[in-house]
């Protein structure tokens, strides 16, 4: 069995992945994806702390309500990325600034 | 009426809301959809609304006489077998309306939606919807060709509603609902043609001249609940009584203001006796100034003849036979309390004199027919008013009941010739002018007949309703003293409480003021119906249109003259050709209300004929006056041997007044009238303007209100406007322009001042913080770290550089103590759960004793 240091490791190189992904990467898509795998990295560091506590499942079950918070907030970030490309013909988001003055 | 008493018991009487809801469904039937169903529909709802609320108003008019009737018990005075009447009421709660803390020794005084009929409201109830039943009536042709039909019957139903709610209320606040209501019907229908600016001013100076009165209603009833505890009738008539109160600390103290001493550089304004009046005469004085709002006296009165821009069948209604009258029926249902203080009556009967006087003055010369009637009625309710004034509330009230029958009529009739001038003349202003009528009753002989009788009863004729009515008004002024009924027992109770007695030479100068009214009230009268409908038609050569504005044209060369006739000339232009109609008489709408009237204003006095001990009203209405007259009359010696000449003064007063008019302007065809206007045309200038009451208030009150206007306006421009609202508007902005550099609109940007906003709050919880609270006791000094996730905590208190303990342990307080004016030096080193630390240096001194001072030393 390895330790959960490996996992902590794993997660903080997934989440790394992920921001930096989230912060460089223009296309909104790639950005959602991002932050799936900044959530998922969360998810991997709960189950696997809750292997420590042998018994409870309080962190498996906080990764299921975020797998679920994941899929609505899925759902409505495309809706609007269709949108936009609708409007903009781009998924760039530099390219939307419909806000802006 | 069996039926009707098992129907409707007395203590749950609910007719009553069959007589208030009916007006109040034609207002919100006509007022909502009245613009689409149509004239027909309207008429059909109002008539058959106001119809209805006045046939039940007989049925309970009827139940209530079956109860005072079976209450009646026979007593014995002076030798002579006499019947007496319980104070009979039918009640009706609708529900509790709230409740109010108010009352003496914060006692609760419930407040309840409640109404009554007793032989007072019972009259009043019936006056109100027959008269306005035979208005509405009238309304319903005189208003045919108006735009706005749905609207007049709206607000006219809503009238009769509020009329009602204030005479059937129970208590002071229902009261008061009934008595802003018509205000508002009033200011509604004053204004009613609002395209034209007069008229709207007109509606607002009535409403804000009844607010004036109505501010003092208000402070009476707050009075009346702190004394009394009670705001309903009988709960009022029953603590009445506290309102005579002679402690000090229960007067109402004037000057110096709630009692007090003036002191220091503002003594030189202590009076040498504080002035303070009792809380009698505060409600008192303050109801009536609510009364002389809502009815015209002095100094209210000015709204009263603008009203009449209003169409005539609301002058007639609200403006002479309804709402005008409620302040006396305000001072008939609050009797009991007015005679706890002669000064308040007298002051009433004062006012009601003069502007009996004044206004009679003014109707003397104005040409306006509406103007002179609104003059009269002034006049007249300055009769009303007299008349309680001086105690007689029944003869009072009773001038309240035939004045409502003639003057209605004589308005009616005013408006029947307005309704011929004005198809003849197309003119506003000159339809209602006199000096263009003349020779009417050839024409309109109905509206002549009516209206001849009704000048009769105003002037005073014997046998005619007016007749009665005043002169038991004068014989009463004559004869009655006001003394207060408790004042033997205040005497008693505190032998130096002052106790205010009118002089006895009152009486009969109210008498002769009220006379020299009579007088010219039967001249002025008279002068109206001789130039109005004797004579020969003057009309013919006036108010041509096109005439007019060709002769101005030949006369000036100056074509920008719009026609005499204005913009409703124009639609009749097919007349001017032609000499014009002659007047004609007005549909049957408008003479069988006339008719109606004109008989009741000739046969009404015999209700209370008091010259031929003949009394149905008087004795009606003697259970509601019991109270007030109990012990407040002293009846001047050989007041009976007084009644035949007193009425000879009355029937001389009409004698004089209409004689004279007849002299001046039949015989001598108004010859006398002009020559005297040519001798003083001053004085006859300064009362065709109405002695320049206006005028007067708009230099003083008008012009103090416009100052304090003005002050408050320059205020709230230089330092709201200029100082608040600008600076607050210069940091919004502000804050806008710095905020406006973040929101540039890439998102990127805001993706990173998330992560470096995150990446903060997670350095913030990563890093350790040592804080520390410092609590002293007796020089024991505690000092507390403050908790964070997984702390561990290491002190030096000894100060020597080198913690007390190697290990972080979980004691997160350490004591230290010193001797006063020391202080010492504690260091407290922090680790998280990350290993990570971090050090606090803190300093606790101790203050110096402060040193005792010996006794004798310094």
């Amino acid at each position: 069995m390895t330790g959960i240091a490996n996992y902590v490791v794993l997660s903080g190189v997934l989440f790394a992945i992920g921001g930096i992904g989230f912060l460089v990467r223009r296309n909104v898509l790639v950005a959602l994806m991002s932050i799936e795998i900044m959530l998922n990295a969360v998810n991997l560091l709960l189950v696997a702390f809750n292997r420590l506590h042998a018994g409870e499942l309080t962190g498996q079950l906080f990764a299921f309500f975020i797998i679920a918070a994941e899929a609505a907030e899925v759902a409505v970030g495309l809706a609007i990325v269709l949108s936009l490309f609708r409007i903009k013909r781009t998924v760039r988001s530099d390219e939307a600034d419909l806000l802006k003055n | 009426m069996d039926l009707v008493a098992s129907l409707f018991p007395q203590e749950n009487f609910s007719l009553i809301a069959v007589i208030l809801g009916m007006p109040l469904l034609g207002a919100f039937v006509n007022g909502v959809w009245g613009r689409r169903l149509g004239k027909d529909a309207v008429r059909l709802m109002t008539l058959v609304a106001v119809g209805a609320s006045f046939v039940a108003s007989i049925v309970a008019f009827l139940a209530l006489a079956h109860v005072v009737d079976s209450s009646g018990h026979k007593e014995i005075v002076d030798k002579v077998e006499i019947v007496r009447h319980d104070h009979a009421k039918l009640y009706w709660t609708a529900w509790e309306w709230m409740h109010t803390s108010g009352g003496r020794e914060g006692a609760v005084v419930p407040i309840e939606l409640k109404f009554s009929i007793d032989a007072l409201s019972g009259v009043m109830m019936l006056v109100v919807t027959g008269v306005g039943f035979l208005i509405h009536l009238y309304a319903t042709s005189y208003m045919a060709a108006d735009k706005a039909f749905w609207r007049f019957f709206a607000y006219l139903n809503l009238f009769i509603f509020s009329m009602l709610v204030l005479i059937l209320g129970d208590n002071l606040p229902v009261l008061f609902v009934g008595w802003e209501g018509v205000g508002l019907c009033s200011y509604l229908l004053i204004g009613f043609w609002y395209g034209h600016l007069p008229n709207a001013a007109a509606g607002k100076k009535a409403f804000i001249a009844n607010r004036i009165g109505d501010f003092g209603l208000i402070v009476a009833m707050f009075v009346l609940v702190q004394y009394t505890g009670a705001l309903d009738w009988s709960g009022l008539n029953s603590g009445a009584q506290n309102l005579l109160s002679t402690a000090d600390a229960q007067q109402i103290h004037l000057w110096p203001i709630g009692g007090g001493q003036f002191q220091g550089f503002l003594k030189f304004l202590q009076p040498e006796h504080p002035f303070s009046i009792t809380p009698a005469t505060a409600v008192g004085l303050m109801l009536f100034l609510g009364c002389t709002g809502k009815s015209a006296q002095i100094p209210l009165y000015v709204w009263l003849p603008d009203a009449m821009a209003g169409p005539t069948p609301v002058s007639a209604l609200i403006h002479a036979a309804t709402m005008v009258t409620a302040g006396v029926y305000l001072c008939c249902r609050m009797s009991f309390v007015f005679v706890l203080s002669p000064a308040t009556m007298a002051t009433i009967a004062c006012t009601g004199a003069a502007t009996a006087f004044l206004g009679a003055t003014i109707a003397l010369v104005q040409n306006d027919i509406k103007k002179v009637l609104a003059y009269s009625t002034i006049s007249q309710l300055g009769f009303m008013f007299l008349g309680v004034g001086v105690g007689a509330f029944t003869a009072g009230f009773f001038h309240v009941f035939t004045h409502a029958f003639f003057k209605a009529c004589m308005f009616l009739g005013a408006g029947s010739v307005i309704h011929a001038m004005h198809a003849r003349i197309h003119d506003d202003e000159k339809a209602q002018d006199i000096r263009y009528m003349g020779g009417l009753r050839k024409y309109m002989p109905l509206t002549y007949w009516t209206f001849f009788v009704s000048v009769l009863a105003i002037a005073g004729a014997p046998l005619t309703a007016g007749f009665f009515s005043k002169d038991e008004i004068l014989y009463r002024a004559f004869i009655n003293h006001n003394v207060n009924p408790f004042a033997e027992q205040i005497h008693k109770r505190s032998a130096s409480f002052a106790i205010w007695e009118p002089p006895q030479w009152l009486g009969p100068a109210l008498f002769a003021v009220g006379v020299l009214a009579a007088i010219m009230t039967a001249f002025y009268m008279f002068r109206l119906l001789f130039l109005t409908f004797w004579g020969d038609f003057r009309g013919w050569t006036i108010g041509r249109p096109s005439l007019l504005a060709k002769q101005e044209k030949e006369e000036h060369g100056d074509d920008d003259h719009p026609p005499a006739g204005g913009s409703q000339g124009a639609h009749h232009e097919e007349d001017l050709s032609t000499p014009g109609y002659a007047p004609h008489e007005s549909p049957w709408q408008m003479t069988v209300p006339l008719i109606i009237l004109g008989t009741l204003a000739a046969c009404a006095g015999f209700l209370n004929a008091g010259l031929f001990h003949f009394t149905p009203m008087n004795h009606w209405l003697e259970p509601v006056f019991e109270t007030a007259t109990k012990g407040a009359l002293k009846v001047k010696e050989g007041a009976h041997s007084l009644e035949w000449p007193l009425t000879g003064a009355g029937v001389a007063a009409f004698l004089i007044g209409s004689g004279l008019a007849y002299n001046w302007y039949v015989m001598r065809g108004g010859a006398p009238a002009k020559a005297l206007a040519e001798a003083q045309p001053a004085l006859y200038r300064l009362v065709l303007d109405k002695w320049r009451i206006d005028e007067l208030y708009e230099k003083t009150v008008l012009a103090a209100v416009d100052a304090l206007g003005d002050t408050a306006a320059s205020f709230d421009q230089s330092v709201v406007d200029g100082v608040i609202a600008r600076l607050t508007a210069l940091i919004v902005a502000a804050l806008g322009t710095i905020l406006r550099a973040f929101q540039n609109g890439v998102v990127h940007v805001y993706a990173t001042a998330m992560v470096v906003g995150l990446a903060a709050f997670g350095w913030f919880f990563v890093a350790p913080h040592p804080n520390a609270a410092i609590t002293e006791k007796n020089g024991d000094y505690v000092i507390q770290a403050g908790p964070g996730m997984g702390y561990a905590f290491r002190w030096d208190a000894d100060n020597d550089g080198k913690p007390d303990s190697e290990v972080f342990t979980a004691n997160d307080q350490v004591k230290v103590s010193m001797p006063a004016g020391e202080s010492k030096t504690v260091t407290l080193e922090v680790v998280n759960a990350f290993g990570l630390t971090g050090k606090k240096t803190i300093t606790v001194s101790r203050p110096a004793a402060p040193q005792k001072l010996e006794l004798g030393q310094n």
